[in-house]
């Protein structure tokens, strides 16, 4: 039993930090530009099919995978140059129109071009764990440690440098900000290429388990964005937190009620958080504004 | 303010009456076995198939064989000197898309005969129009239901239940008493339990525990784990790639150390694609075309699976899957029972329920009480082996 519960939390961990990831990339664009980035998930779907596809065309793994996740950042950069920045007025609303406009045109990007069949990377290096009869496969590993090198990154370089907190200011004081010489198209393109980093780290880490499929990421960055309202669209890291939470919420569900029931725990407490506590799993509301 | 509300309602009678208009259209041009010239011109033969979704490592095969075998057909000049015009719609893997799709077919293109759909629930969603429209349809999936009791539906894909028998008896053969079962949500894996629970109590085999996933699902841990605390012997993986590729993987991770069966549904390279190693040791049911080269040199179907594989390969530079084998036969099971009565609905339904055929998935021979038209001699046992399956058992 305990064995059980064990192992559906480490199956839980490692896919809430593939939410928690892709959490991150929203909120790293959200504070800077409050754009609710609807594409996120698709991000990493084209790393993943994309660098399937350049590892069965015999590039090395490694070099794949870097591949994989610089052109998934220089399309977000894309996006948000020839899209995002070129529409007047907008709002947070009308971001999100924009941006699902922009995940249907990828999705149907990936079909054209990689037809409609699943694709994954080859497994990382690293070998498979059974401590105490609970099985910890080596990718579950690299996606935890994503988490913790990629997330925490980010997090830090928003929360301690200054250059961070500057992207933030622009936020909150487009003009002061420009004042003191932070350039907000500059601070809007990082923001996008962050979340294309973080889309493109998520798509290569899961892709060997999970695959990676040009459907797949409207569902993948609804996830994302379920954790990021847990974190009040703000803090990154109760947004981490509610994430993994999340992961093993899901795995329990499955495990222990029913696994169809499995995508709509996201979405019952989407609907609970909104009702009842919009400030997600925040402890202190920052100056930031949800 | 009249007249504002004139201009609101203008369009909405505009539309009604169009939509009024269209119904009535499609309700005078009636079937096509009253039209009298049902038996000239061109013959239109729709297919809706799984090209998108879930079902794409079915449906992509499927089409790639159709549309291959109908550009074959329209070298050889037709049926009777009749062009054959092929009309291939995606129902994305869903149910409605399959509805959507057949009645387009049915009532703008005015098909004769309609092929699909790739996966059980789509095409049981199928069904009921084929038959309201008395227009032959012939299924590429498998589960029973499908043909059960039908008069204008057939199928080619071995039935589940036939399925289940041959990896039942196997493991009765090897002593296993307790099974436990892993199987697809969707109309696939439905009634799959039922099935196992009634053939296996002849054989002393009791099925101890089932769990279900989605066939889009991606993580296996919690019904794997689950099976790895049953005492099941033995298990059954019952579902259709990746996914079911991708739940072998996990159990095999997941330390799980019991034997695996798995069905028909994943008789495809994206097996191995999905589950590497760790498909090594999966015993399956299955056709022969994965296994064509380890057969009996006097077997009927060996040559008719050979040309299949030089053509598909010469076409499109890969090997074909089982699924465009279920695709292969249900095209010539069509096309023949056209050459030798037309497309009058009636008459072509009466000859389909009389095919004889020797295909890729068996060797047919359809009647009215069995429009599946396979036994269990259409299904081998194969063990896969480094990317391979190895013949165990014809």
């Amino acid at each position: 039993m305990l064995i059980d519960f064990l192992q559906l939390t480490v199956a839980g961990l490692s896919q809430g930090s593939v939410y928690a990831l892709l959490a991150v990339g929203l909120i790293a664009v959200y504070t800077v530009r409050q754009v609710v980035n609807i594409a996120q998930g698709e991000f990493a779907m084209l790393a993943g099919i994309g660098g399937a596809w350049l590892t069965a065309a015999g590039m090395p793994l490694i070099v794949a995978i870097f591949v994989a996740i610089l052109s998934v950042t220089l399309v977000a950069i894309a996006v948000e140059r020839l899209i995002v920045a070129r529409v007047k007025n907008l709002t947070t609303l009308f971001s999100m129109i924009v941006t699902l406009s922009v995940s249907i045109l990828l999705q149907a990007i990936m079909l054209l071009i990689w037809g409609p069949e699943a694709r994954g990377l080859p497994r990382f290096p690293g070998e498979n764990l059974l401590i105490g009869g609970v099985s910890i496969r080596s990718q579950e590993l690299w996606m935890l440690g994503a988490l913790i090198v990629v997330g925490g990154g980010i997090m830090l370089f928003y929360e301690k440098t200054r250059f961070g907190k500057a992207l933030r200011a622009c936020a909150e004081q487009p003009i002061a900000a420009r004042i003191v010489g932070i350039s907000p198209v500059m601070a809007s393109v990082l923001a996008f290429a962050i979340a294309g980093f973080v889309g493109g780290v998520v798509g290569v880490v899961s892709s060997p388990i999970s695959l990676s499929i040009w459907s797949g990421g409207l569902l993948l960055g609804l996830k994302g964005f379920v954790a990021a309202i847990l974190g009040g669209f703000s803090s990154f890291r109760a947004a981490i937190v509610g994430a993994l939470l999340l992961g093993v919420i899901e795995a329990y569900v499955a495990g222990y009620v029913a696994s169809g029931l499995r995508d709509g725990v996201a979405f019952l407490i989407l609907i609970l958080v909104l009702t009842f506590r919009t400030q997600g799993l925040v402890l202190k509301p920052t100056a930031v504004r949800v | 303010m009249k007249q504002s509300r004139m201009r609101l309602f203008a369009p909405v009678v505009i539309a009604t009456a169009l939509v009024l208009a269209g119904c009535s259209t499609s309700n005078l041009g009636g079937s096509s076995d009253t039209d009298p010239s049902a038996d000239s011109g061109p013959i239109k033969i729709g297919a809706v198939l799984d090209i998108t979704g879930v079902g794409a490592s079915l449906g992509v095969p499927e089409q790639n064989t159709l549309k291959m075998l109908a550009a074959q057909l329209k070298d050889e000049g037709g049926i009777n000197g009749r062009d054959v015009e092929l009309i291939i719609l995606d129902d994305e893997s869903t149910e409605d898309g399959a509805a959507k799709a057949t009645a387009k077919l049915i009532e703008s293109e005015g098909v004769d005969l309609i092929i699909g759909a790739s996966r059980t629930g789509p095409s049981l969603a199928m069904r009921p129009l084929a038959e309201a429209a008395e227009i032959p349809l012939i299924s590429v999936a498998a589960n029973a239901a499908i043909v059960d009791g039908a008069k204008w539906v057939f199928k080619t894909t071995q039935n589940d239940v036939t399925v289940l028998e041959s990896i039942l008896n196997d493991a009765e053969k090897k002593g296993y008493t307790k099974l436990a079962l892993v199987r697809d949500a969707t109309g696939f894996g439905e009634g799959i339990a039922d099935y196992i629970t009634s053939l296996g109590a002849e054989r002393g085999i009791t099925l101890v525990t089932t769990e279900s996933f989605e066939p889009s699902a991606t993580d296996f841990t919690p019904q794997m784990t689950n099976v790895r605390g049953s005492d099941a012997d033995a298990v059954i993986i019952w579902g259709i790639n990746p996914a079911a590729g991708l739940a072998q993987k996990a159990y095999v991770q997941l330390g799980v150390n019991k034997p695996v069966y798995q069905s028909h549904g994943i008789a495809n390279q994206a097996f191995f694609d999905a589950a590497g190693d760790s498909a090594n040791g999966v015993i399956a049911a299955m056709g022969r075309l994965l296994v064509t080269e380890q057969l009996p040199a006097d077997n009927a179907q060996r040559p008719v699976i050979e040309k299949f594989q030089a053509d598909y390969s010469a076409a499109y530079g890969e090997q074909p899957s089982t699924f465009g084998g279920h695709a292969f036969d249900a095209w010539h099971i069509a096309v023949n029972a056209i050459e030798k009565v037309g497309t009058d609905a009636n008459a072509l339904r009466d000859e389909l329920e009389q095919a004889e055929f020797i295909g890729i998935s068996g060797e047919y021979k359809m009647t009215p009480e069995n429009h599946s038209g396979l036994d269990a001699s259409a299904l081998i046992l194969a063990e896969a082996q480094d990317g391979r399956w190895i013949l165990l058992k014809d």
